[in-house]
């Protein structure tokens, strides 16, 4: 069985079957029209219908503060590795999203493979929910193609009429299925209503700047001396809320942090950011990226070309979250547009 | 193995970074077993003659007898830490030297006047140099804690360097700009841990600016969101003003 289908009236009782297993996390409202992903034990704390989260759900593959290792300086040689692991259920996750996931995933398992990452990852389950309808004017999904599902889930959750069609994409999806007893068979009257939903979606969503997917690292390449460029370093204000907020973006400190003892302590790793001034500095003082100009151009280049060079994908999910946090208007879709404007 | 000898001083300013020390709670009683606390005000009524491994030295600097008693510590201090707003920044009390002695003193205190003579206000590093600075009105606890463990271990420290947004987002607030407020976080200073925006204010700036904020961008910002010229620089140099006033050293 690879799909199924769950009544609307039986949502509230699969959410208490997940509850009842294991730790559940899923979008929920905050003030303002703003959502995170947090602790849910029902239904009707979830927000269904929700504009990207503030962070995205890599904070709970990659934390903004994780322990990588404890040590002794009494006994200096055994350090001990640290992996905080917790049986987690993601639930709500949008396709631009799993897109963000399934980058990370790509660098994580690269040469030299991150243990912590890959440990983590391993006890996430992953609900997916598609979206029908545009969440807001920040999305950019339809560009990077990320606006239908193309896995990276274990179950997918699309709403039709009276009910959710559901794609099963692994074992652990089947066995909660299976397990709740909650799920019936697809009817024909169900499927077509998802290709009725789908190709709705393939008119509604159309690229949202005029670019095709495969042209977008040669723009980048072309326009490395663009004007564009300076009147972003002019605007940003290098608060980093850009990155913090990017599925994508990866980079992160390594601190060591005593106890109160003095002989022991942990080895972290915290965020970092591109964009914050000390980032790209080094022993002796130098700064390869000193202008605010250099910086932004330097993270448009990791999600548009230097990635894309390395792993043959854009590591932009289309979410649009940086244009919503930016409070200087720095604003993703734009730039493309003024970068293809100026190219001609 | 004798303790590291600390104290702690206090110049102008309101002595809340030292009440912060007062009130860590239990921890204190760890930190005593790490260091010998040879003079503090605030808790004890003990001096001490010889040589200090570290002071912390809170408030700015506004008359000569401070800065004979700053220059004093620095001698006798293996390492000075700037501790808190007023001694990193000049602080709230750095306004005054934007405003004339006259009026300053006529709007304070009528003609009651009779005290002390104050003059230009200064930041410590301003007047002596300067080994550690922590930031804040008031010093957060736990970057503290951070200062005096890394010393005591001998391993670098520097202040952050960051935005206040970069720890805001760690904290997922939702900005205070969508909630309609302005908020200063985007040049000033982090290390705090956000700790104003956590509990539903905006940032004041307490820490000083970046080391190299884009201020021309962020007045735009400001600008943009319904702020006079002049709100946006009282705002700006609500903590700064003291760090106009050339370095006496």
């Amino acid at each position: 069985m690879h799909q199924a289908l769950l009544s609307k009236r039986r949502l509230a009782d699969f959410v208490s079957y997940l509850v009842s297993g294991h730790k559940l996390v899923a979008p929920v409202p905050l003030q303002d029209g703003h959502f995170k992903f947090d602790e849910v034990h029902s239904l009707d704390e979830i927000s269904l219908k929700y504009i990207p989260t503030i962070l995205p759900p890599k904070k709970y593959f990659m934390p903004q503060r994780s322990s990588l290792l404890r040590y002794d300086l009494s006994k200096i040689h055994e350090m001990e590795e640290i992996v905080e692991l917790e049986q987690l259920v993601l639930f709500g996750v949008h396709t631009c999203d799993l897109a963000g996931i399934h980058c990370l995933n790509i660098v994580f398992s690269d040469h030299p493979k991150d243990p912590h990452y890959l440990a983590r990852n391993n006890f996430i389950t992953i609900i997916g929910l598609e979206c029908n309808d545009y969440c807001d004017s920040s999305a950019g999904c339809a560009m990077l193609h990320t606006h239908l599902p193309k896995g990276g889930y274990d179950l997918f959750l699309t709403e039709l009429s009276d009910s959710y069609y559901i794609h099963i994409n692994t074992q652990k999806g089947e066995d909660m299925v299976d397990e709740s007893s909650l799920f019936d068979d697809v009817t024909r009257a169900a499927e077509g209503e998802l290709n009725l939903l789908r190709s709705r979606k393939r008119e509604l969503f159309t690229s949202e700047v005029p670019i095709r997917y495969q042209d977008i690292p040669r723009l980048f390449e072309e326009t490395f001396d663009s004007d564009v460029w300076s009147q972003l370093g002019e605007k940003c204000l290098s608060c980093g809320n850009c990155t913090a907020v990017c599925p994508t973006c990866f980079c992160f400190d390594i601190v060591d942090e005593p106890e109160l003892d003095l002989s022991k302590g942990e080895r972290l790793r915290v965020w970092d950011s591109c964009q914050n001034e000390a980032f790209a500095t080094v022993a002796g003082g130098e700064n390869f990226r000193r202008k605010r100009m250099d910086r932004q151009r330097h993270r448009f280049h990791r999600k548009f070309k230097y990635l894309m060079d390395r792993y043959g994908r854009l590591f932009c999910t289309g979410c649009g979250r940086c244009s919503r946090s930016c409070m200087a208007g720095i604003n993703l879709k734009r730039t493309i547009s003024a970068l293809i404007e100026e190219r001609g | 193995m004798t303790r590291p000898k600390v104290a702690f001083f206090d110049f102008s300013c309101c002595e809340g970074c030292q009440l912060q020390v007062a009130n860590i709670g239990e921890t204190l009683l760890d930190i005593l077993n790490l260091v010998e606390l040879v003079e503090f005000r605030e808790v004890m009524s003990e001096k001490w003659s010889g040589r200090y491994t570290v002071t912390f030295a809170e408030g700015s600097i506004n008359n000569e007898e401070s800065a004979q008693k700053l220059r004093m510590l620095r001698d006798r201090s293996d390492i000075l830490v700037a501790y808190g707003s007023c001694a990193a920044t000049g602080g709230v009390i750095g306004m005054q030297n934007r405003i004339s002695r006259d009026n300053l003193i006529s709007t304070v205190y009528g003609d009651q006047w009779g005290g002390e003579e104050t003059r230009t206000v200064r930041a410590i590093h301003q007047v002596v140099k300067v080994d550690y600075t922590l930031y804040g009105c008031p010093i957060n606890p736990a970057e503290f804690l951070s200062l005096l463990k890394a010393i005591l271990c001998g391993i670098s420290w520097r202040a952050s360097d960051n935005a206040v947004c970069v720890e805001c987002k760690f904290n997922e607030n939702v900005c205070m700009y969508d909630r309609g407020a302005t908020c200063l976080g985007p040049i000033t200073r982090g290390g705090c841990n956000s700790w104003c925006v956590n509990n539903g204010n905006v940032c004041y700036g307490c820490r000083g600016m970046v080391d190299n904020p884009n201020r021309a961008g962020a007045e735009d910002v400001l600008l943009t969101h319904g702020l006079k010229p002049e709100l946006i620089a009282a705002k700006m140099e609500m903590y700064t003003g003291a760090l106009e006033a050339g370095n006496v050293k």
